[in-house]
């Protein structure tokens, strides 16, 4: 567990103002979705791209993630898996607890970690832990897991308002974007501030289909939130993974839209929707 | 991990935990009135004239709000047995207008009707319910051994009237008769497969340590002193993000509930957000095996 402050020093201090951003977390070496998300976001008219990380995990061929989001020009932020590739760990530290998400976890990472160049690991670490952006008259603060922790779990079910309003007011901020549990929500509240989960492009939502999702922001002039659903071609991806020796599991996930591992985690809710 | 615990209970400066930020607020609601008597129960529970005496339901309440206005995270309700207060379905409401609970439970108190009225929570509330029941064994006889005569056909009944109305029981168990047991499974395999073989889809199993307080302690039992926790990082202790409000006070987490070293305030939660003092035997098991009795 990482403990970052929200007014530390990796905190952008100079914020860039924008009408209209699109945001995604959790690419988990899924390129194709990188590819189709570069190709679709480019169409909709908007004026930086920002992953909130996690990189890696989960899917096939780490290293391709890399020169995607470079040459997309893509504003990154550190994720747990990112921190944990960067300082050579042992652990993804993406927070379980349970032991057989433990198990696909630690074969998910040691591929990973086997297939991140010295190079995009360095370059990983050199990510910042937050962003601050203003989005319009808004001030944005963005993150991996939660404000204070990178690997904190935000589910739509399990965060209430009181701590959203906490983070917003600790870290000064009207409008927070995160990511790391892999569902995306958007929760407007009574303050006028918003919360915004931005969902992952490495696997479906557990909610049966096969298309991934990313989020577009845009000060009009207040905060409006669109979810967008991205199609690609994920048979390519799950057979890709197949080859590489992946877990059955984790490309039956990729074909179904079902969450088949790391799902102890889940509040009672978000659990009771999906199938496993 | 090894450790030196050489220090006796009560001797010398226990070393402190800080406290990092307010997750968790615990709600010791029976104290340690419970109809079962389990024998390696931490707070030794009981049928009897509680030690420890159930919160009064104001006192809980204006814990809910107040922990709502400092930004916790989750709710926790646990004793004793729950739901053996009166006011339990109206207290699980109004945590639940504040943030996803919890309620541990032995499951023996649950049946058709309490179990739809927790399904109509389930359903209705802003954030998520869970229901953790406690079990010790697979088999019958041997969780009856510790939880007492009936336990296990009780608890295993309200797994499923619970898992009926779509509620996602997560069984709570130890490893206390683990040793009794060669089929090389590990205790968590055990009772996945034992839910799977009840008709559990969604089997959700929590693995608790065994520790030494309660009907467990022991006089020569370690405790931990500066020495043993260089290097360690305290802010992954339960106590330095939980807090346990039950009769008497605030405590510094749902282990060490209600006795007096751990109290840490005497009513007003935001008075307890200071370092707590690992002057406890069951320290040692947080420490050791980096456990925390939130759901995950």
């Amino acid at each position: 567990m990482r403990h970052v402050l929200p007014d530390g020093d990796d905190v952008h201090e100079q914020l860039a103002e924008y009408r209209r951003i699109a945001v995604f977390g959790g690419v988990y070496n899924n390129t194709l979705a990188l590819h189709a998300l570069l190709e679709d976001a480019r169409r909709r008219d908007v004026e930086a791209v920002f992953c909130l990380g996690d990189m890696g995990g989960f899917g096939p061929h780490p290293d391709r993630v890399f020169p995607l989001l470079r040459e997309g020009g893509i504003l990154a932020i550190q994720g747990n898996y990112d921190a944990s590739l960067a300082q050579g760990k042992t652990d993804c530290g993406c927070g379980y607890t349970d032991p057989r998400d433990n198990h696909f976890a630690r074969i998910s990472y040691e591929y990973t970690f086997a297939h991140t160049s010295r190079e995009h690991k360095a370059w990983l670490g050199s990510l910042p832990g937050h962003r601050r952006v203003r989005l319009g008259p808004h001030r944005v603060l963005m993150c991996h897991g939660s404000p204070r922790v990178i690997n904190e779990f935000l589910w739509e079910s399990a965060t209430p308002d009181g701590l959203l309003r906490r983070f917003l007011r600790d870290a000064a901020a009207d409008v927070l974007l995160c990511t790391h549990t892999g569902i995306k929500w958007h929760r407007p509240l009574a303050t006028g501030q918003h919360a915004v989960n931005v969902g992952v492009i490495g696997r479906p939502e557990n909610d049966g289909s096969t298309n991934v999702w990313y989020t577009i922001a845009t000060a009009t002039p207040d905060v409006s939130v669109e979810f967008v659903p991205l199609h690609y071609d994920f048979e390519t991806l799950a057979r890709q993974m197949d080859q590489e020796g992946l877990p059955a599991e984790f490309s039956e996930t990729v074909r179904t839209g079902w969450w088949t591992t790391c799902l102890e985690n889940l509040p009672s809710r978000e659990r009771s929707r999906g199938k496993f | 991990m090894s450790v030196a615990l050489t220090m006796a209970p009560g001797l010398g400066a226990a070393p402190v935990a800080p406290f990092l930020r307010f997750s968790t607020l615990w709600i010791q609601i029976t104290g340690t009135w419970c109809n079962l008597e389990c024998t390696h129960c931490i707070n030794s529970s009981g049928p009897r004239e509680p030690w420890l005496k159930p919160l009064r339901t104001e006192l809980a309440l204006s814990a809910i709000r107040e922990a709502e206005e400092l930004g916790v995270k989750e709710i926790y309700f646990t004793g004793g047995e729950p739901f053996l207060h009166g006011d339990i379905l109206a207290l699980l409401g109004a945590a639940l207008e504040a943030a996803p609970t919890t309620v541990l439970t032995n499951g023996t108190c649950i049946d058709a009707i309490m179990a739809d009225e927790l399904a109509a929570l389930f359903v209705s509330a802003r954030y998520s319910l869970s229901i953790r029941v406690s079990l010790d064994d697979t088999d019958p006889v041997r969780n009856d051994r510790v939880r007492g005569e009936g336990a296990f056909a009780k608890a295993v009944e309200a797994i499923r009237l619970l898992h009926d109305r779509g509620l996602l029981p997560i069984v709570t168990a130890t490893e206390i008769t683990s040793a009794e047991h060669t089929d090389g499974r590990s205790t968590y395999e055990r009772f996945r497969d034992f839910l799977l073989a009840q008709g559990i889809e969604k089997p959700r199993v929590k693995i608790m340590p065994v520790f030494a307080l309660g009907r467990l302690a022991r006089p020569d039992d370690p405790v931990l002193h500066e020495d043993d926790l260089v290097g360690f990082d305290r802010g992954t202790l339960q106590c330095a993000e939980s807090r346990v409000v039950a009769d008497g006070g605030v405590y510094a987490c749902p282990i060490l509930a209600g006795l007096p070293r751990a109290r840490l305030s005497d009513g007003a939660l935001e008075a307890s957000f200071v370092g707590a003092t690992l002057y406890h035997p069951s320290c040692v098991t947080c420490f050791q095996t980096g456990m925390t009795c939130t759901n995950s």
